[in-house]
């Protein structure tokens, strides 16, 4: 239900890396769900995702713009969820930060480290709340992980192992670092609340392709401040029988420290619906779409934005320094918050 | 019929892992245990006491002239390895030496130089290969369950084990390190799995027990192999609660996942003390290491070939040589040198 109080929200594209589309699949039904938020309008990226663009303005009965300006001058439209192409992604986000409207960002938030930067920079200056589409931090799982861990219920954490590893689905023309890195090292980060200062990257390859960067995911030994270390594996591994593709097989972190060791599986939730077809887990509570848009839904009407474009840049950081280092062989330092090397 | 031994076994070194061995020698109708050796009198008696009083001495080459002495099982401590081995080939015996051959490449390859000259067998105690969950991820992979093996991880964790500043274990100089006495377990292990020449080692380690510590009491290294796949290796005494025990596994290929989690095979007992996991019955891995001991002496195919375990000996070397550089190690240089050690 929507109300005159209700943030009006632009849908920016229905593309992203590969054959994506994260707009239709979670954006658009989290919002809708949304009582604060109400869909007012709907703009394609480019041609390629223009029949889509139509399709959705008629289902929601909002008008579908022929360009970004001119529904960005519209009143009513107080934020923009932004899916369109990764090269795409730092001039709409710039723009319409400029035009004062808060961001909803698909992740990653942009191609390059260059352009995230430029974002954030973007972003502050126009004063406008920018939550990026790192999702999985809000599961539930690893919401109570990161509360226990906070309150020192392991003591001081010294090592992190994580895994994120989905099966099957369209390879992601990035590779799959790129693509999936950024739920872990999310994560780990919203957990221990250190940053990362260098990392050794080593890519798994299933040699489905000659590209350079299409790895299928990687091992990422990453150090933190004090001490602490993460080794991380991220990987989109072939499809299994029981699991949707693109699914997560598994989404786990152990968190070893001076005083105990916990144990999070972030599958370990909900119902699960067996029968002879199907084998899926269901969510008891909200869902970590829902709950990133009622995250940016509290930044928009002044809120804290968590995620925010702070926790884009760590990531992307790191993940620079990661495709760094796999083409280096070697660990690679990552540039501080001035840009620096430490 | 009863079967009459053919081998008479002298276990030299009278700690608490020569326990597990004698009781492998008690299962196997073609072993006799005839004799026992360690260098402290008191405790090489005590031993004998507790093993039907079976013939002792402090003396190693006293004891290698016993007409029935067949055959040699070695549990003494590391640096001892590589002399004992060569009394032991002087005596024309053959033997079974715990992990790690040797605590240098060159004394490595010296005694599978001098076994094989001598027409005798030498094997390393790898005994993971010979437990079941070492040989049922071997045989998956190995019948193809996974496809091509892309991503090995595996993790054996523990708390403090040994004793107190005086154990040798802790002289870098006495164990070869920690990823030599306990490291090269998983090292080798990985590797098998994975059935490929490993080439590069990426490892950190941390003294969590104690920052006085020589060695280090967690190590986290990453083996990647000539194909490109990559062995994950997670070795720890340093976790907290005492106590606390858990070995996990994932191997990720070309067509399919296989993981053992650290509750796998296990029922969970609530009680006063605590969670705690009760494992399933399984295979005695000392029992069929020694059988495939037994069984390359009378011509078999080795469980563990004397070439890896000289590979296994230079993965330690190189993983305790990457912690002091905070670099990745080639195995090629490594293998390169003449007495390396660290």
């Amino acid at each position: 239900m929507s109300g005159n109080s209700a943030l009006g929200v632009l849908l920016a594209g229905f593309s992203g890396i590969g054959s994506q589309d994260h707009q239709s699949a979670m954006y658009e039904p989290a919002l809708r769900a949304q009582d604060g938020c109400a869909i007012v309008g709907v703009v394609a990226s480019s041609a390629d995702d223009k029949a889509v663009a139509h399709a959705a303005a008629e289902r929601l009965g909002v008008p579908c713009h022929d360009d970004l300006a001119t529904a960005l001058e519209r009143p009513e439209v107080g934020a923009v969820s932004v899916a369109v192409p990764l090269a795409e992604r730092r001039r709409t986000i710039i723009t319409a930060a400029r035009a004062g409207k808060h961001i909803l960002a698909d992740k990653p938030l942009a191609a390059t480290l260059e352009d995230v930067l430029a974002v954030a920079e973007a972003v502050a200056e126009a004063g406008v709340a920018l939550v990026p589409a790192h999702h999985q931090r809000l599961n539930p799982v690893l919401r109570a992980a990161a509360a226990a861990v906070g309150a020192g219920r392991v003591g001081l954490p010294w090592d992190i192992q994580a895994d994120f590893v989905v099966a099957g689905g369209d390879p992601a023309p990035t590779g799959e670092l790129f693509n999936l890195g950024l739920y872990p090292l999310d994560v780990v980060r919203s957990v221990i609340g250190l940053d990362a200062h260098r990392v050794h990257a080593i890519p798994i390859r299933s040699g489905r392709t000659s590209d350079d960067l299409a790895d299928d995911g990687a091992t990422l030994m990453v150090d933190y401040d004090n001490g602490v270390t993460a080794t991380i594996v991220v990987m989109r591994a072939p499809r299994v029988g029981d699991l949707a593709p693109g699914g997560v097989l598994r989404h786990r972190y152990r968190i070893s420290g001076s005083h105990g060791v916990l144990a999070v599986d972030a599958l370990r939730l909900g119902l699960q619906v067996r029968t002879a077809s199907r084998n899926d887990r269901g969510w008891t509570g909200q869902n970590t779409t829902a709950a990133l848009i009622d995250s940016f839904h509290r930044a928009a009407r002044g809120g804290t934005c968590a995620p925010g474009i702070a926790d884009a840049v760590h990531v992307h950081r790191v993940l620079d320094a990661a495709q760094r280092s796999t083409r280096s062989g070697r660990p690679e330092l990552i540039a501080d918050s001035q840009g620096v090397s430490q | 019929m009863t079967e009459e031994p053919r081998y008479g076994v002298l276990v030299v070194g009278a700690g608490f892992i020569a326990d597990a061995h004698i009781q492998a020698i008690t299962v196997d109708p073609r072993a006799e245990l005839v004799g026992l050796v360690d260098v402290d009198p008191g405790r090489a008696m005590a031993f004998s006491y507790s093993h039907g009083g079976v013939r002792w001495t402090a003396d190693l080459d006293t004891a290698l002239g016993w007409p029935e002495v067949d055959a040699v099982i070695v549990c003494t401590p590391n640096m001892t390895h590589a002399s004992i081995a060569e009394q032991v080939v002087r005596a024309g015996k053959h033997l079974l030496v715990e992990k790690p051959l040797a605590t240098t490449v060159a004394d490595a390859r010296q005694a599978a130089r001098r076994f094989a000259d001598a027409g005798l067998t030498l094997a390393a105690a790898h005994t993971h290969r010979c437990y079941d969950y070492g040989m049922a991820v071997k045989d998956a992979i190995d019948e193809g369950v996974v496809g091509q093996p892309l991503l090995a991880r595996l993790a054996i964790l523990g708390s403090w084990i040994w004793p107190d500043w005086r154990a040798w274990v802790l002289d870098p100089a006495k164990s070869g390190g920690h990823s030599l006495h306990n490291g090269v377990h998983l090292l080798d292990l990985a590797t098998w799995w994975l059935g490929d020449e490993p080439v590069s080692i990426y490892a950190r380690g941390q003294k969590q027990s104690s920052a006085a510590l020589r060695i280090y009491d967690h190590l986290d290294m990453t083996v990647t192999v000539a194909n490109g796949a990559t062995a994950s290796c997670e070795m720890s005494r340093a976790h907290r609660p005492a106590g606390f025990g858990a070995r996990e596994l994932l191997v990720a290929g070309t067509d399919g996942v296989l993981s053992q989690d650290w509750d796998g095979e296990s029922s969970l007992l609530f009680s006063d003390q605590g969670l705690q996991a009760v494992p399933a019955v399984g295979g005695n891995g000392f029992a069929r290491q020694l059988s495939a001991w037994l069984d390359s002496i009378e011509g078999a195919e080795p469980v563990m070939p004397t070439a890896d375990a000289v590979r296994a000996v230079a993965l330690g070397v190189a993983a305790e040589l990457s912690i002091a550089r905070r670099e990745p190690v080639m195995l090629e240089e490594v293998l390169d040198l003449t007495g390396a050690s660290v």
